[in-house]
């Protein structure tokens, strides 16, 4: 049973690190002004920004900066395993193609993310590339249309790699519920990247691609954000479209996304958000360019876990009812129609899907909806209400992200309440569909050189600016520490 | 379409026992078993605030979600379930009175675009991943199995 509730302590608290574990990290400013400073590895710059001033000033090209991350991703992804469906093929022939634009049209042709390679979750659908949602229901499905968040960052010059690991339909904490493959944390292998948005949050860190897409109805960018050492936001229900993403609960599922600094988060969701008439439930509010607000230097609450469990397992009872095997996806043949559902679904769905859509019938069942469901929604309403006069008050709460870093591999599969228990610090941000920020900040004993931790900060709705704000001036008080896993120093 | 809620038919397909799939026959002894009454059901005894909920009625649950579970699957999961449900019952002690529901979280847009028909550019990628396509008909079994 998850523990009771109560008042969590403020964490930020970081480990002092011993001169010999200093030594492996490299000094990196993540100032947006100073000049890119290549890591001592050789690892190419990481940043937006860096790439956008290369290919201004002509000292690199597309080609070359892509080639660059996909021998890393080449020499990573063996163990690392962030991919379902990767489209180096297709990466290599855009970058080309990008400079040849350049070489013709100049400034001009350089978009705000080209260049950039971008990891998609893969319950984000993407045009004649594999669309999973990491079920096996839906192994070759290739989607018709671009999700909107894509189509945009393709738009800004951006080019897709590859669709990432997550647990299968977005249910999960640890990728482990993927119907194809277990992705590993780059900062320890024998450990979880954390979900569901695991692969999107490792390939960042593994520096495999710049910023990747994710989608968090429980805590699934902010506690793989956490898990790999990398920034993860979750913006404000409504933010971003969320036409083209693979619906798991509706009320609650948010795009979002991972970078390897506050700048280049910032800049990615200057992209992605906005109205789109495709999603009634996309606000119209402003979308300032996040990342010009940018400047360079207590009280939290806790609410029941269960009635996120039942919200989003009931939504998700109903949203999933769209796979049945008849107009898309694998088919099981039957003699009836029943049994043709019933198989197909059988066959196709994995285990955790399997029993929260039946945990979700059952909230839902005649005679329950006021017991389950209804309740729930009414605890929604109190945790509204408890954020709302905390933010009155105050202008960011801050948490952990997770209660603890990053689990052993199988360690949490067999216990599904222990499972769930690891997401008590990010549910109730999703039923108030408030915006939260996550970023590295420092380190708990385990792995080779440290596993990290993140710090979680929550803003009020469409406070983006502002916790990208303080979230960047809490990067630049680390130290110059840059969190990149061991894995890459080798080689 | 599915109906996570639908309880009509399931008994409609009680009556009609001829086939001999296997999924189906194992579907059809699930539904015979009782969950209810084993005696580690904690609503057995009668728990704080849970008292008037029936448990999980794990065969009806898979029908209505049109989920074939095996007897395998039956079994590991139903304990599973059980666990979990008994955990959403602890809301049934917070004190939520005169609490209104929220529907959600407050945040999104409201904005509906123009109600005007347009053809979709790439009809042609829908209808190449449908699995069984007969233009400009779905192909699906017999959809009613009385005799």
């Amino acid at each position: 049973m998850p523990p009771p509730l109560q008042a969590q302590r403020l964490l930020l608290s970081h480990r002092r690190l011993t001169p010999s574990n200093r030594r492996r990290f490299t000094a990196v400013s993540s100032l947006p002004s100073a000049p890119a400073k290549t890591l001592a590895t050789g690892a190419a710059p990481s940043s937006i920004l860096s790439i956008r001033e290369s290919l201004l000033s002509g000292e690199r090209t597309a080609a070359d900066i892509t080639a660059d991350y996909l021998s890393r991703l080449r020499r990573t992804e063996p163990s690392v395993r962030s991919f379902i469906h990767l489209a180096d093929a297709a990466a290599e022939r855009e970058a080309e193609e990008l400079d040849r634009r350049i070489a013709t049209g100049g400034h001009d042709a350089v978009g705000p993310l080209a260049g950039v390679l971008v990891g998609v979750k893969d319950n984000l659908c993407t045009a004649n590339m594999p669309s999973t949602g990491g079920s096996q229901i839906l192994d070759g499905y290739r989607p018709a249309y671009d999700a909107t968040a894509v189509r945009r960052l393709r738009e800004a010059g951006a080019i897709v790699v590859g669709k990432t690991n997550l647990d299968e339909f977005g249910m999960g904490s640890t990728t482990e519920g993927s119907g194809f493959q277990v992705t590993t944390n780059p900062w320890d292998g024998s450990r979880v990247p954390g979900g569901s948005s695991g692969g999107s949050a490792s390939a960042v860190s593994a520096r495999q691609c710049v910023v990747s897409l994710g989608s968090d109805t429980g805590g699934s960018v902010r506690q793989p954000a956490s898990f790999c050492g990398v920034v993860g936001l979750k913006p404000t229900y409504g933010r971003v479209s969320r036409f083209g993403l693979m619906a798991y609960a509706s009320s609650l599922d948010v795009v979002g996304c991972f970078g390897s600094s506050v700048v280049d988060t910032a800049t990615v969701l200057s992209v992605i958000a906005g109205h789109d008439k495709m999603d009634s439930t996309s606000s119209s509010h402003d979308v300032p360019d996040y990342k010009s607000e940018l400047i360079p230097l207590d009280l939290l609450e806790s609410k029941p876990l269960n009635a996120y469990y039942i919200l989003a397992s009931s939504e998700a009872s109903s949203n999933l009812s769209r796979y049945d095997g008849i107009r898309y996806g694998r088919q099981v043949s039957a003699d009836d129609l029943n049994g043709l559902y019933g198989g197909s679904r059988a066959n196709g769905l994995g285990h955790e899907v399997k029993m929260r859509i039946l945990m979700g019938t059952y909230a839902l069942s005649a005679g329950y909806y006021d017991a389950y469901y209804k309740r729930a929604q009414q605890v929604r309403t109190l945790v509204k209400k408890s954020f709302n006069e905390a933010l009155e008050r105050y202008d960011i709460l801050v948490s952990p992200a997770a209660p603890s870093a990053a689990y052993k591999i199988g360690e949490k599969i067999n216990d599904p309440l222990a499972m769930y228990a690891g997401d008590i610090m990010t549910v109730n941000v999703n039923l108030a569909g408030l915006p939260a920020l996550v970023v590295p900040c420092g380190f708990v004993e385990g792995g080779s050189a440290g596993l990290p931790v993140g710090l979680q900060m929550i803003g009020s709705p469409f406070s983006e600016g502002n916790l990208l704000r303080v979230g960047h001036i809490f990067e630049q008080t680390l130290q110059n520490f840059s969190f990149v896993p061991p894995l890459l120093a080798e080689g | 379409m599915l109906s996570a809620a639908s309880l009509a038919i399931p008994r409609l397909r009680c009556a009609a026992p001829r086939r001999s799939q296997s999924a189906r026959n194992q579907w059809m002894q699930l539904r015979r078993r009782s969950l209810s009454s084993s005696s580690t059901c904690p609503y057995a005894a009668a728990e704080a605030g849970s008292g008037a909920l029936e448990p999980p009625d794990l065969p009806r649950l898979a029908d209505s979600a049109r989920i074939s579970l095996s007897p395998e699957e039956a079994e590991e999961f139903a304990p599973k379930i059980r666990q979990v449900v008994d955990w959403f019952g602890q809301l049934q002690a917070v004190d939520l009175e005169s609490v209104e529901p929220s529907l959600r979280a407050g945040t999104a847009g409201r904005s509906l675009r123009e109600d005007r028909p347009e053809t979709f550019a790439n009809r042609d990628a829908i209808i190449d991943v449908i699995p069984g396509y007969d233009d400009p008909y779905i192909k699906v079994p017999r959809v009613l199995n009385k005799e």
